[in-house]
């Protein structure tokens, strides 16, 4: 028969110094958790890891494998042995939670993160009947602005994955914002709750998401927890939680790109932060460095054309509204003046030159606002 | 070891578990934990896809007595029909309330909610989300946990049930994440431990750990068991793993087939063909393995074929099915048919309770999968689990509510913890002659063999033997794991001792009925035997080991026995 070698990550903190990884030869038949259970069974009594239905409908069985997060009841020995040719096998635990024993991680901190959205339904009485033997009317369609979020299975994989949660650890993750946007788009959810969520999604984390799409790919079930922060982000934005910079970088996004077809990164700070921090820092670097010529916008050729299409995605997303209007209007005439001050030219010339646009910085730090 | 104080435990966190916290916790200021031993949304329940039964306000034409009598008649009248009728009668209630907490019922496009027909059912009752109605109903009472803050001892497991002969008096359990036992006090005890078909370990539908716990519990603390020969086989679960193909894959047009490639259903229910009911498809497929025409090399399985659906039409209705038979069989049913054969799937039999879910034994219930109500008899209707799982998780919780606000503060002696420990100790300790995985195995294939889908007085007794012999063995299987913390050794090996408990509490009774009865299915005695057998079996484990067998009346109040034909 078929085998191949798993080299499984063992730690047990009474006896253990550092975590250290075991060998066992395993048929190359099933799952992932078949092999488990063959080496529980047959091998190594003391291995521990956590599985139930098999069948890829609890998510007790989440897990790393060469560094990927996999289902283990989800994952043939076959498909794993083809993609790694000729490597080991190494499993490990989940990322970014408390191992307890081996394969077995600490769950109770995501689930109590999760709690602070208020993942649950907070019944709105104007639609949903207190008299129990009435029944609440919801149309097919409704459902399909949330299909995909109750999926959910709480397997904690995209939590492994995720990079917000890599750099903050007060950011709630993926799962629970999507756990949150499923009652955020159900009509029986009462408005205040609706609020509330928003309120606590900005101070778990909305915006510290960097939408690396992670959590999409290793979703065993089909969540999309990036696409559905994003949308949080928009109804956080739209409910006039502007005040976050998060908040901001998103405005800042939508109204750079719709006047000049691209973000400013030059502004995009004292745009989104607006305190003295930032304007420092942003005069540092660049009389330090000089600006980038890339960094400089000015309108791309067709830029006309590119509005209208930018415009009509945006109401495709329903999203027009957050274009502001007076903002992008202060933009383009931020853009000219910079234009009749020719500075484009002048930094081009300055480059093909090789020499520094250091001097240029008082002028630029002006139309920025600054003094 | 650490003394814990509450005053209603529920051990269990299912369907039937977390209904009965999340009532009690609406209903009460008393102190009430949820213990259980995988966290609550991995339980068996989120595994449950067809759906869940009811009538409804809607359902025209359709009423609470037309479904008792389905499930009187589906239990070959073996079911206690007072208790019938209260769950019947509560089924619209339950279902619109958890339809307003939240489970997202498929809906008809007048937004209410949908129901489709079911095997047994007069009418189409069953109220569905998607394919994954046990996940929602699971997923949202969890939701409605956290939402009203319950107490929740995830991964503990349930050790022993101490009472004084007449009412409860607190639990032992092991904390599985740092080890150790623990003697819990408690006034009310609600067991919501889920089923045993894991008896058949190695072909069952059911989770790994659906090991009857809570069954074997009560059975040790001196409690009855009732009908427990009754074990439902689902016709189609893989051949190599026992899990699940639905049964919409016959529904949705796939033939079975025996080595000949002949569809032999024709020979048991010509008209139905593979659409007849669970148990008959069951024998039908029994006996073309036992009569040789199985397929593959050992002739152990049947087809299910479902290659002239196409992949477009497999794709689209039974992705799940085809997913599973690719990962779990390796087998494509785009191209090949799936092997299948029966799996045991669902216990009948369970905790003897009445008909609100009460055991003898003040202050202690039981709901739910490992309770025998009974609302079963000798055989579920699919979709009535799920709802017995509310209507008595919510009962019972109203009642141990009522009984702990009056009840006093009990006073349970260590003895039980100091034994627990005793008994665990031992384990690390014995000699190790017998492998737990090996003893496992050869339990399955004695179960499956002679207490499967067909049964024989010659076989049975045998296996009796066997399964004492197993007991007797168990004793010799060693846990090697010796630490503390999360000693997954440990548990399975406490699983493991359980279902050997609980094997001879099936065949003791399954060997005194001599009748065919619903799921209980004898070759020696083909038919049903009312002048007999019109009876509950009740099983007590005597201090000597031995396994005591008495017979309890069925309550009939509205419909009379009759042949069950359909
Ligand atoms: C594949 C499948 C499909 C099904 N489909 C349907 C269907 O469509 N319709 C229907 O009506 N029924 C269906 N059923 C049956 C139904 O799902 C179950 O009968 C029901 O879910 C049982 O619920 P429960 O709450 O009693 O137990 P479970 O959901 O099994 O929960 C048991 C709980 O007890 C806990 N526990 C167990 N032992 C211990 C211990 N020692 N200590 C602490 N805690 C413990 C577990 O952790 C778990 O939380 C199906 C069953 C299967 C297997
Ligand atoms: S997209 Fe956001 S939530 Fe998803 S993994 Fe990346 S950082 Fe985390
Ligand atoms: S969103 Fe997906 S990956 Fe994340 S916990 Fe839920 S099911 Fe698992
Ligand atoms: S064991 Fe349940 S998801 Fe893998």
């Amino acid at each position: 028969m078929e085998t191949a070698v798993l080299q499984v990550f063992r730690y047990d903190p009474e006896k253990d110094q550092t975590p250290y990884y075991k060998e066992y030869e395993v048929p190359v038949e099933g799952t992932l958790l078949n092999a488990l259970l063959y080496i529980k069974d047959n091998l190594d009594p003391t291995l521990a890891f956590r599985a139930f239905c098999r069948s890829e409908v609890c998510g007790s069985c989440s897990m790393r494998v060469n560094g990927k997060t996999k289902l283990a009841c989800k994952t043939p020995m076959k498909e794993l042995v083809e993609t790694w040719k000729g490597k080991p096998l190494r499993i490990d635990p989940l990322n970014h939670l408390k191992v307890i024993k081996d394969l077995v991680v600490d769950i109770d901190k995501p689930i109590e993160k999760m709690k602070t959205l208020i993942p649950w339904l907070v019944p709105d009485p104007r639609v949903v009947p207190t008299d129990p033997m009435h029944e609440s009317i919801i149309y097919p369609e409704e459902m399909e602005a949330y299909k995909d979020q109750i999926h959910c299975m709480l397997c904690f994989s995209c939590y492994s994955a995720c990079e917000a949660v890599e750099d903050n650890d007060r950011y709630r993750g993926p799962f629970a914002f999507s756990k949150a946007y499923r009652f955020q788009v159900d009509r029986r959810d009462i408005e205040t709750a609706k609020e509330k969520r928003i309120r606590y999604a900005i101070s778990g984390g909305l915006w510290s998401c960097v939408q690396c799409q992670k959590c999409l790919y290793v979703c065993p079930k089909g969540v999309k927890p990036a696409e559905d922060i994003q949308n949080l982000r928009g109804q956080a934005v739209k409910k006039g939680f502007t005040d976050k910079p998060g908040a901001k970088k998103l405005k800042h996004f939508v109204d750079w790109i719709y006047a000049t077809g691209q973000i400013n990164r030059l502004y995009l700070p004292e745009e989104v932060y607006g305190n003295r921090e930032a304007r420092e820092k942003l005069t540092k670097a660049y009389t330090e460095m000089g600006v980038e010529v890339w960094e400089v916008p000015k309108p791309t050729k067709g830029l006309m054309k590119f509005r209208d299409i930018y415009l009509e995605i945006l109401s495709k997303e329903d999203k027009a509204l957050d274009l502001d209007f007076s903002h992008v209007r202060k933009i383009d005439r931020m853009v000219s003046e910079i234009f009749k001050a020719d500075i484009c030219t002048i930094i081009d010339r300055a480059h093909e030159e090789g020499r520094s646009s250091r001097g240029l910085i008082s002028k630029l730090k002006g139309l920025l606002g600054g003094k | 070891m650490v003394e814990l104080d509450y005053d209603i435990v529920i051990v269990g966190g299912g369907g039937a578990g977390l209904y009965a916290a999340l009532w009690a916790a609406e209903n009460t200021i008393l102190k009430v934990a949820v213990m259980t031993k995988v966290y609550p949304t991995r339980s068996h329940t989120g595994a449950a896809e067809g759906g869940i039964n009811a009538v409804l306000t809607h359902s025209v034409g359709d009423s609470p007595e037309a479904h008792a009598y389905d499930t009187v008649k589906g239990s070959d009248f073996l079911a206690d029909q007072d208790a019938v009728d209260i769950m019947c009668k509560m089924g619209a209630a339950v279902i619109y309330d958890i339809a307003h907490r939240g489970v997202p019922f498929s809906r008809r496009p007048d937004g209410r909610i949908a129901q489709r027909p079911f095997g047994g059912a007069s009418f189409p009752r069953t109220c569905y989300a998607a394919d994954k109605t046990g996940f929602y109903i699971l997923q949202t009472l969890y939701e409605q946990c956290l939402k009203n803050n319950v107490t929740f001892l995830n991964e503990w497991f349930l050790l022993s049930i101490i009472h004084n002969g007449e009412r409860v008096e607190g639990l032992t359990a092991w904390d599985i994440r740092n080890g150790g036992v623990h003697l819990i006090r408690t006034k009310a005890v609600i067991l919501a431990t889920g089923g045993h078909a894991r008896v058949y370990w190695n072909r069952t539908s059911n989770a790994l750990g659906n090991t009857g716990d809570g069954t074997a519990a009560a059975l040790r603390a001196g409690l009855s068991l009732k009908d427990m020969e009754f074990i439902q086989f689902h016709p189609t679960g893989l051949a190599k793993t026992g899990i699940l193909v639905t049964e919409g894959a016959r529904g949705e047009g796939g033939y079975l087939r025996n080595k000949d490639g002949e569809r032999f259903m024709k020979r048991y229910a010509p008209e139905k063909m593979e659409l007849a009911p669970r148990d008959i498809v069951a024998r039908a497929i029994q006996t073309e393995i036992d009569e040789g025409r199985g397929c593959g090399p050992n002739g152990d399985y049947i087809c299910l074929d479902l290659t002239h659906l196409g992949e477009e039409k497999i794709n689209e209705r039974l992705p799940q099915t085809r997913e599973h038979a690719i990962l779990y069989e390796g087998v494509d049913p785009v191209k090949e048919p799936i092997p299948i054969a029966p799996t045991a799937h669902y216990s009948m039999g369970g905790i003897d309770t009445d008909r609100l879910g009460r055991t003898p034994i003040k202050g202690l219930y039981a709901a739910g999968e490992c309770a025998c109500i009974s609302v079963h008899g000798a055989n579920r209707l699919g979709g009535n689990s799920l709802l017995d799982v509310l209507v008595y998780g919510r009962l019972t919780a109203l009642e141990a509510v009522k009984y702990a606000d009056e009840a006093p503060e009990t006073n349970p002696s260590m003895a039980k913890a100091k034994d627990d420990e005793k008994r665990i100790l031992e384990l690390m300790e014995a000699d190790g002659k017998e492998k737990l995985a090996d003893l496992r195995r050869e339990l399955g294939n004695v179960m499956m063999k002679h207490f499967g889908v067909f049964r024989e007085e010659k076989s049975m007794k045998e296996g009796l033997e066997k399964l004492m012999e197993i007991k007797e063995r168990a004793r010799h299987v060693k846990v090697y794991d010796t630490s503390k913390k999360f000693n997954t050794d440990l548990i399975t090996a406490l699983e493991f001792l359980n279902l050997v408990d609980l094997a001879p509490a099936i065949a003791v009774p399954a060997i005194e009925r001599k009748e065919s009865r619903g799921a209980h299915a004898r070759k020696d005695y083909p038919k049903r035997d009312d002048k007999n057998f019109l009876k509950h079996s009740v099983v007590k484990l005597k201090e000597d080991g031995n396994y005591e067998l008495s017979w309890k009346p069925v309550t009939i109040t509205k419909f009379p026995p009759e042949e069950r034909k359909y």
